[in-house]
């Protein structure tokens, strides 16, 4: 009891300082090379815009003025308007937060059903060897068609129904990404050594292995998100991902198609959105590989 | 060389069958009744029991598989449920199209990929390798339906050089200038995979560069050309083919957009149209013939690999 009170203790008062360091080893982490930092700094905007959107905006994003459309940018409407005379800039704006709300919800799925199946796949070799010719024939299927045909056999567009599709076709990549790392922990020392102590399996799962997995897990998650908005533009575009009054960059980009020669800017804009969120997620997951685990760079 | 490729030739097959098994399975997954589905609103449950027998729909899913299975491998695929026509008719018609485009990207990413990730190799961190480090990364951030759409903004509405959309099939006409309205599709599929290929190359042959066999033919007095593209790019070539090989997935995945966005009438675009309208048996079609070349593709890439270094074929 007094040996719990007094780990107890110095936990608590260990905390200040263990923020302390993560906060100095966030700092290093940022400011080691200048595009981490930028990228960082990108995806805090991103944060910011996702979070106050609307507050921010010039005008509300599906506010129709028929007498504004098509304008080019200037003054009053700073990226231009589209066909309906709605701002670009605010429709970008609002399109951020379904962005990356469905970037989170597409590597959650993904981390949730290919961490357990990955680790299990990886410990027994039996059920690794079934799991993994589904995995590898799953991958078979490139990317767009079989979020396209997943989302034929679902049935409406919706943003359920996208975060199940996508995250269906990223699930067997982290599949993959947990197995190879769960082969190389499982010949580690300290999972021998806790075998030799008579540890349950279990516990060598969850204590040993699931815990010496979070880096490799964290660096998939960010590629899975920088993967999966781009496909959920491609879907939209596409119109068969989320519905069309919705505000998406991929959707906007569907809408301007017709107009592209006249009003480029309907597209230019979300296009740069989304490529600049993309291009950040690649550029902090690569230096996350890098500062994580070098190794990595072999599996992924 | 005979043991390896009889036992790729086994996980070929392997492959195979479990595409078409996942295939199967996710077509069982289509919310209601597939007979229903097919004959529309207004069939009759008499129609509906009539079409599901022949279909045989009411026997047991193990014999479904089956037969299923014995349909693919005859290349039957059934008929659309909206052009009442053959699946495999429908996209054997759709094929040449998506043919020329991908062999136009291929070529648009081995003409740009590895020259460019050779150059830069040749003097890593100069100005050629910073600049195509940006562009690669740039490129891999880039969606390729909007690269296309700005290309075409630029080439075929304001510059007016090239079509901005359609393609006529060349093997009716016999007109090969209609391969100029592939160029801005082409570029914009291949661009993207073509900055990989360029990182792939620059890092492979930055590898090889240090080998100590390079050294020996630099001081034997061989010219620079010679060391690289004799002793050094063959070396260096084995990432070069897997990334190739890979750039097939996102080829394909990249011209269902492409092909939708300059209006190409290619199997891409005819996906789409068949999600739009819940064609299942085209979809179903499509996701297994693309399935079965990736593994087919892997299969070939394996084998190249025992051509490449012959030290594969002994492990």
């Amino acid at each position: 009891m007094s040996k719990r009170v007094e780990r107890m203790r110095t936990e608590a008062s260990g905390r200040p300082g263990r923020i302390r360091s993560l906060m100095s080893g966030l700092w290093r982490f940022a400011t080691r090379r200048r595009t981490t930092g930028l990228a960082l700094l990108i995806l805090g905007g991103l944060l910011f815009i996702a979070a106050t959107g609307p507050f921010i905006a010039p005008y509300d994003a599906d506010e129709l003025r028929m007498t504004d459309r098509l304008q080019g940018p200037n003054r009053t409407h700073l990226l231009g308007t589209d066909h309906f005379g709605r701002d670009i800039l605010s429709r970008a704006l609002s399109g951020t937060r379904i962005t990356l709300l469905l970037g989170v919800s597409i590597s959650a799925f993904a981390l949730c059903v290919g961490l357990p199946i990955g680790m299990l796949a990886g410990f027994f070799d039996r059920f690794g060897l079934i799991v993994m010719r589904v995995v590898d024939a799953l991958m078979a299927f490139p990317a767009i068609i079989l979020a396209l045909a997943l989302m034929a056999i679902l049935g409406k567009p919706g943003i359920a129904n996208v975060i199940l599709a996508v995250g269906l076709v990223w699930a067997p990549r982290m599949v993959r990404v947990v197995y190879s790392a769960t082969l190389t922990l499982r010949e580690s020392v300290f999972v021998e050594a806790a075998r030799a102590l008579g540890v349950k399996t279990s516990r060598i799962l969850l204590r040993h292995i699931a815990i010496n997995l979070i880096s490799p897990v964290i660096v998939q998650a960010t590629f899975t998100f920088a993967f999966s908005i781009m496909e959920v533009a491609a879907l939209n575009f596409l119109g068969v991902g989320i519905p069309p009054y919705v505000a998406s960059w991929g959707g906007m980009m569907n809408e301007g198609r017709t107009y592209v020669i006249r009003a480029p800017w309907i597209i230019l804009f979300p296009g740069l959105f989304l490529a600049t969120a993309v291009l950040s997620f690649n550029l902090v997951g690569d230096a996350l590989r890098d500062r994580l685990d070098p190794k990595l760079r072999r599996i992924m | 060389m005979l043991t390896f490729v009889l036992r790729r030739g086994v996980g070929l097959l392997v492959s195979t069958f479990l595409v078409t098994t996942i295939t199967f399975v996710l077509m069982q997954m289509i919310p209601g009744d597939p007979a229903a589905v097919m004959l529309g609103a207004n069939a009759t449950p008499e129609q509906i029991e009539i079409l599901r027998e022949s279909w045989g729909l009411n026997q047991p899913i193990l014999v479904q598989f089956v037969r299923y299975l014995g349909n693919f491998l005859r290349g039957n695929f059934g008929d659309s449920l909206f052009h009442r026509k053959p699946v495999l008719g429908i996209i054997g018609q759709r094929a040449e199209t998506s043919i020329w485009l991908g062999a136009a990207a291929l070529l648009v990413v081995v003409g740009l990929g590895i020259p460019a990730g050779v150059l830069a190799s040749i003097r890593p961190n100069g100005l050629t390798d910073n600049a195509m480090l940006l562009v690669a990364l740039g490129g891999a951030s880039i969606p390729s339906f909007w690269l296309g759409l700005m290309l075409m903004t630029l080439f075929a509405g304001r510059l007016g050089w090239l079509p901005s959309s359609g393609f006529t099939s060349i093997l009716e006409t016999g007109n090969l200038a209609n391969l100029k309205s592939l160029v801005l599709p082409a570029f914009s599929l291949g661009f993207v995979n073509a900055a990989l290929v360029a990182r792939t190359t620059r890092s492979s042959m930055l590898d090889v560069l240090q080998a100590d066999y390079i050294t020996t033919a630099r001081a034997k007095g061989l010219r620079g050309r010679v060391v690289i593209m004799k002793h050094a790019f063959r070396n260096a070539s084995i990432p070069i083919v897997t990334v190739i090989s890979f750039t097939f997935a996102s080829l394909v995945s990249g011209a269902v957009v492409t092909e939708t966005v300059f209006a190409l009438p290619g199997v891409g675009s005819l996906i789409v149209q068949s999600v739009l309208k819940r064609d299942y048996p085209v979809i179903q079609g499509i996701m297994f013939i693309v399935a079965v070349l990736y593994v087919v593709i892997n299969f070939a890439t394996d084998l190249s690999y025992a051509l490449l270094d012959p030290r594969i074929r002994y492990r």
